[in-house]
């Protein structure tokens, strides 16, 4: 019993949007059929229905759009020219893509539709489909349409930046589409952010303008970069010169050794008469003699050759290390795909 | 022997053995002024003269040698005293605590020999070595202390004091370093029949090691 009442509630909840679609959907579909079966008068009473303000139902865009075009078609076939293109107009502003297709509609459709086109200035940039793009070896598109001839300017934008690049400035008449290769006027990479393709247009026949923009996140997909190795500080390098406080200590080392070899000759001597006491002697001397000689020429010449040297094999070490790393960060930079995806508006970008 | 033998032993048992890449082997031709000292009761006998021999350490990495060593040479006596021989076979090994500090346990076998007779000597010792570099590494300062508490001379009783001391040199000049040291060992014997024996054996070194692999 309580199943029953759930599966009521959730029917009465469903069913008026299931109805709405359907219900707009359905009528559309009969008018087709009745065009199709060139009943025409039996189609433009439904297709009326659907564009009437009155219609209870909700209507997609794209199905508003359907039915203003089939209203026209429906109208050129019964000679009414002037409210074909009426209709055909309200279908081109609405959607500035739509387009008859020559195999399905008559060329007096058609004509009234050219017409259409003639009288309305429209410009519109498809939405931007999601991409993953090699700028090395492809292109972003972009599919821009402008009625009937006008001269367009697209230019791409950077949220927050103003214009950056122009993509295309000239007449045009008709869709186009636009490639982008990623790269901004001074040949770099765009960096990553929110951008918006702006499309400016001023009609060649009527003088009117329009104008369209769509927005779009811009990613870098880079492999992950390597930090270079830090710069050698004064832990990381040998001193290269002797600090006087080395070359005092020379005189102090020098000096420990000699009083060694003398306290071992005069300590341990006891009662066995002092001997050996002159190789004590040489070698003490030889010690006194090498700390002092150390001190002086550590006070003349204060480098530390082999210091210095490794300190420079060091620094040779790192800038290789580091060279390498700057080549391997520059290959995977230029390897950078652009991820694009679509965006609705002014926003902070990814 | 036995306790250098257990020491070297245990390093190997303990992993301080690097690999086998990590080996090096140096060799030391070295010679020697050294005066032997000894006084048994009867007035003090020197006797003076060359010895020369050498050492060959394999090194094991940074941290630990293995050396062994083989000395010969004559001591002239002094006036009534009786010219020797002398001969040494010594094994030691060494670890390095700090860049400045080294252990050591080592093991010899003495002899000295006369046209009268020959005395051995088996010493054990266990003693520590520092360094000091002067500015520049190329010459470091040595001081060696190595106490003997095992040591066992035929025809006698063990000293009751037994040790050696050093100071020297060395200098490194490229691949090769040059080793000047001053070193005395010294034993007291207890004393028999009133009479206490003192020998002391003290030497100059010059010593060339050379790294040949």
């Amino acid at each position: 019993m309580r199943r029953l009442a759930w599966a009521v509630v959730l029917a009465a909840g469903v069913a008026p949007r299931l109805a709405a679609q359907g219900g707009t959907a359905e009528l559309l579909g009969q008018a087709h059929q009745f065009y199709e079966r060139l009943e025409v008068e039996r189609a433009l009473p439904l297709l009326r229905q659907i564009v009437s303000p009155n219609w209870p139902f909700e209507v997609t865009p794209d199905q508003r759009v359907d039915a203003y075009k089939y209203l026209g078609a429906c109208l050129a076939v019964a000679g009414k020219r002037d409210s074909a293109v009426l209709y055909f107009r309200a279908a081109i502003e609405r959607d500035p893509f739509t387009d008859l297709d020559p195999s399905l509609f008559t060329p007096a459709q058609l004509a009234t539709f050219g017409e259409a086109r003639r009288r309305t200035l429209a410009v519109a940039v498809r939405p931007v489909q999601p991409a993953r793009v090699d700028p090395r070896t492809a292109r972003v598109t972009f599919t821009v349409v402008a009625t009937h001839a006008a001269l367009v300017d697209v230019k791409l934008s950077a949220i927050g930046v103003g214009p950056l690049l122009s993509l295309f400035q000239g007449t045009m008449d008709g869709v186009r589409e636009i490639a982008w290769d990623g790269l901004l006027a001074d040949r770099r990479l765009a960096p990553a952010g929110r951008y918006t393709l702006a499309v400016v247009g001023r009609s060649r026949v009527t003088g009117a303008s329009d104008s369209a923009r769509v927005y779009f996140d811009l990613r870098h997909e880079v492999a992950a970069l390597e930090d270079t190795l830090p710069a050698l500080d004064r832990r990381a390098l040998l001193p290269e010169r002797f600090s006087p406080e080395a070359a005092r200590r020379d005189v102090a080392r020098g000096l420990g050794v000699a009083a060694a070899a003398l306290v071992i000759a005069g300590a341990a001597t006891g009662d066995l008469g002092g001997g050996g006491r002159a190789e004590a002697d040489v070698v003490a001397a030889t010690a006194a003699v090498t700390g002092v000689v150390a001190f002086l020429v550590h006070r003349r010449h204060g480098a530390i050759p082999e210091n210095v040297a490794a300190n420079a094999r060091r620094r040779v070490e790192r800038d290789s290390a580091n060279a390498s790393v700057r080549r391997r960060n520059a290959d995977r930079i230029a390897a950078t795909l652009l991820l694009v995806s679509p965006a609705a508006g002014e926003g902070t970008g990814p | 022997m036995r306790a250098a033998g257990v020491i070297v032993g245990a390093a190997i048992l303990g992993g301080a053995l690097p690999v086998a890449a990590q080996r090096s082997l140096v060799v030391a031709p070295l010679v020697s002024l050294a005066e032997h000292r000894v006084d048994a009761g009867f007035g003090i006998e020197h006797s003076l003269g060359p010895i020369l021999g050498g050492v060959a350490t394999l090194r094991f990495g940074s941290r630990l040698t293995l050396a062994g060593r083989a000395l010969g040479g004559s001591l002239f006596g002094s006036t009534g005293v009786l010219d020797r021989d002398v001969g040494e076979l010594g094994v030691e090994a060494s670890v390095v605590t700090a860049p400045w500090l080294a252990f050591q346990a080592r093991a010899v076998r003495r002899a000295y020999s006369t046209k009268l007779g020959r005395q051995t000597w088996n010493l054990v010792g266990l003693g520590a070595t520092a360094r000091a570099a002067f500015a520049g590494d190329a010459i470091h300062g040595v001081w060696r202390v190595t106490l003997l508490p095992v040591v066992s001379v035929s025809g006698l009783r063990d000293p009751d004091v037994a040790f050696r001391a050093a100071a020297g040199l060395e200098y490194r000049v490229r691949t090769a370093t040059l080793g000047v040291e001053y070193s005395r060992e010294r034993y007291d014997f207890p004393p028999e029949a009133g009479v206490r024996r003192l020998e002391q054996l003290s030497a100059l070194t010059l010593l060339l090691e050379l790294r040949v692999h």
